[in-house]
């Protein structure tokens, strides 16, 4: 399946300073990517480079094929939100906000225009003006406009900002629903918690780079073994098609099973390449855990220094 | 394009830069037509109501209506960055020249509606001294306030209209300049005294008198005192709207949101 969003070496300096290096990813219908990091570790810059709002230095950047910044009309197919709060005029009511989006992209029925406000509970409020709306009903109302063209792809950055728990449940179910229907939907956060609850997969930040990228979907299916010899384990368990996914967690050695029943295999495999198994057991998936595992062992990695100053979530 | 345009143009309203304009050509008329001291500063009296719009034109075409015209037209681009909306209007299926190009058009339109306004409200400040036959001249022609005799009603809106219609248009590449600025530094204020920066170093490079007649400065007096023929001052003005409008749409195709 053809990638809905898709980047590749992505570059960005300003002056001196790279802000994003040689990112590369793919997104494809029905997934939800969620990029994650420290502040400053580049994900807003990523989302305004594949939106098409800033040119990337180096690199290239598809949606739906095209590159945005040559074909303005796939932007037709993308719903965004790239301002935390999303931004609207304050002056005009969300109805007649959301009004001028449907006239601005063209082709949407004005009976859409309720139907995504009755969607994000804005139904009420909708003839207020925007300037005395909430930070969470501006976030709310920032959906409803992403959603009004029923795009392919859904870009929101930081879309939890502001949110009490209500609202966020409200717009998870909203996410999902879309990417249920076939949209790719990526955003970036801090909120790992509610990364896990509905993200198909997970993109970790740091320094404008991406350092790792975890597959949600497969997190419950997991082994996590811890032997005396890590790197002889790897190649021994690389070699065997019924285990897949293998990464190197801390000093455990993670993957993943073809069927359970391959568990049987694991200690007769490593017993037979000579290593010693301390423990197997499931792995479960802690993201908040793992994600300051690499963040940490990134800046370790780049200083030559233990890096567990705690990075932010 | 037609629903960008709607939308600017329903913007104008909006612009605190705007109102603020509205005000100041409501009072501005008012302190001519009502000042006491006029014949001891000026050695003349006012005795027709068009007399009036030509004074306000005269005194405030040097500074007071391109100051107001250049804020305004900043504020154009000011207006999105203050609210946080280009980003989110960009990400619509409009190309950003389409976008600007309206930002463009309004600014182009806008010297003639606040030129409109100013002529009307200048006429309601002078409504006290009549619009009937008068001996003297609006100021507007070549014989000034004191004129040749009796003028007309018909010669003297003839030479109102006029003046206020070569002014706007002489205004017009002043408030592009000031969306070329406001685009380059992204910033509505900075977008403004740039621009009035410029107009006063125009102003100063009258020293150098060949190139005075192509001055954009030198323009702005053409309704009374054109430096050359109209035409040609047309055409001259006409290429600073072209290279002021073409400047601003490159520049912001490259921009970073």
């Amino acid at each position: 399946m053809e990638p809905a969003i898709e980047t590749n070496a992505l570059t960005k300096r300003y002056g001196a300073r790279t802000i994003v290096r040689d990112f590369s990813f793919a997104v494809h219908p029905g997934e939800v990517y969620a990029l994650v990091g420290p502040n400053g570790a580049g994900k807003t810059t990523v989302i305004r480079l594949v939106s098409g709002l800033a040119f990337p230095t180096s690199g290239t950047v598809r949606m739906l094929g095209h590159d945005p910044h040559e074909t303005p009309a796939v932007r037709r197919r993308l719903g965004a939100v790239v301002e935390a709060p999303a931004a609207f005029y304050p002056y005009m009511s969300g109805r007649s906000n959301l009004r001028l989006h449907a006239d601005l992209a063209g082709g949407v029925p004005a009976a859409r225009v309720d139907e995504v406000l009755e969607q994000v509970e804005l139904g009420d409020a909708a003839d207020r003006k925007v300037g005395v709306y909430s930070l969470g009903m501006r976030q709310r109302l920032g959906v409803a406009a992403a959603l009004l063209t029923r795009p392919a792809v859904l870009i929101l950055d930081e879309p939890a900002s502001g949110m009490d728990p209500l609202s966020l449940h409200l717009v998870h179910g909203v996410l999902r629903d879309a990417a249920s229907s076939g949209t790719s939907v990526l955003l970036s956060t801090h909120h790992l918690d509610e990364v896990v609850a509905y993200c198909t997969h997970v993109g970790i930040m740091e320094e404008g780079a991406l350092i790792d990228e975890v597959d949600l979907r497969h997190r419950g299916a997991r082994v996590r073994v811890q032997v005396d010899d890590l790197e002889r384990a790897q190649r021994a368990l690389a070699a065997e098609s019924w285990a897949r996914d293998l990464s190197v967690r801390g000093r455990d050695l993670v993957f993943g099973l073809e069927t359970p029943t391959a568990l049987d295999h694991v200690a007769p495999t490593l017993a037979s390449a000579g290593v010693a198994l301390r423990s197997l057991g499931d792995d479960s998936f802690d993201l908040r855990a793992y994600y300051r595992e690499r963040v940490e062992q990134e800046r370790a990695r780049r200083t030559g220094v233990d890096g567990r100053r705690g990075a932010d979530a | 394009m037609t629903a960008l345009l709607r939308m600017e143009i329903g913007k104008l309203g909006r612009l605190a830069s705007v109102r603020f304009s509205a005000v100041v050509l409501v009072i501005f008329p008012l302190l001519w037509a009502y000042a006491p001291g006029i014949f001891d500063v000026y050695g003349f009296f006012l005795v027709s109501g068009f007399q009036v719009p030509a004074l306000a034109l005269l005194s405030s075409m040097e500074f007071l209506l391109p100051l107001l015209i250049a804020i305004a037209c900043a504020e154009l681009i000011g207006i999105e960055l203050n609210h946080g909306t280009l980003p989110t209007v960009l990400l619509r299926p409009v190309t950003r020249a389409q976008w600007l190009l309206a930002k463009l058009l309004v600014a182009s339109i806008y010297p003639f509606l606040a030129m409109g306004f100013f002529l009307l409200t200048s006429l309601v400040a002078g409504a006290a001294f009549g619009y009937g036959p008068f001996v003297g001249g609006t100021g507007l022609g070549r014989q000034g306030l004191l004129g040749a005799g009796t003028m007309l009603p018909i010669d003297a809106w003839r030479e109102v209209l006029q003046a206020y219609l070569i002014a706007a248009y002489s205004l017009m590449p002043i408030g592009l300049l000031a969306v070329l600025f406001a685009v380059v530094l992204m910033n509505a204020a900075g977008g403004a005294l740039a621009t009035l920066a410029t107009l006063i170093v125009m102003q100063l490079l009258i020293v150098f008198p060949a190139v005075t007649p192509y001055l954009l400065t030198t323009q702005l007096s053409a309704y009374v005192a054109p430096a050359s023929p109209l035409g040609w001052v047309a055409t001259l003005i006409a290429f600073y709207c072209a290279a002021f409008a073409a400047a601003a749409v490159i520049v912001f195709e490259r921009k970073d949101f």
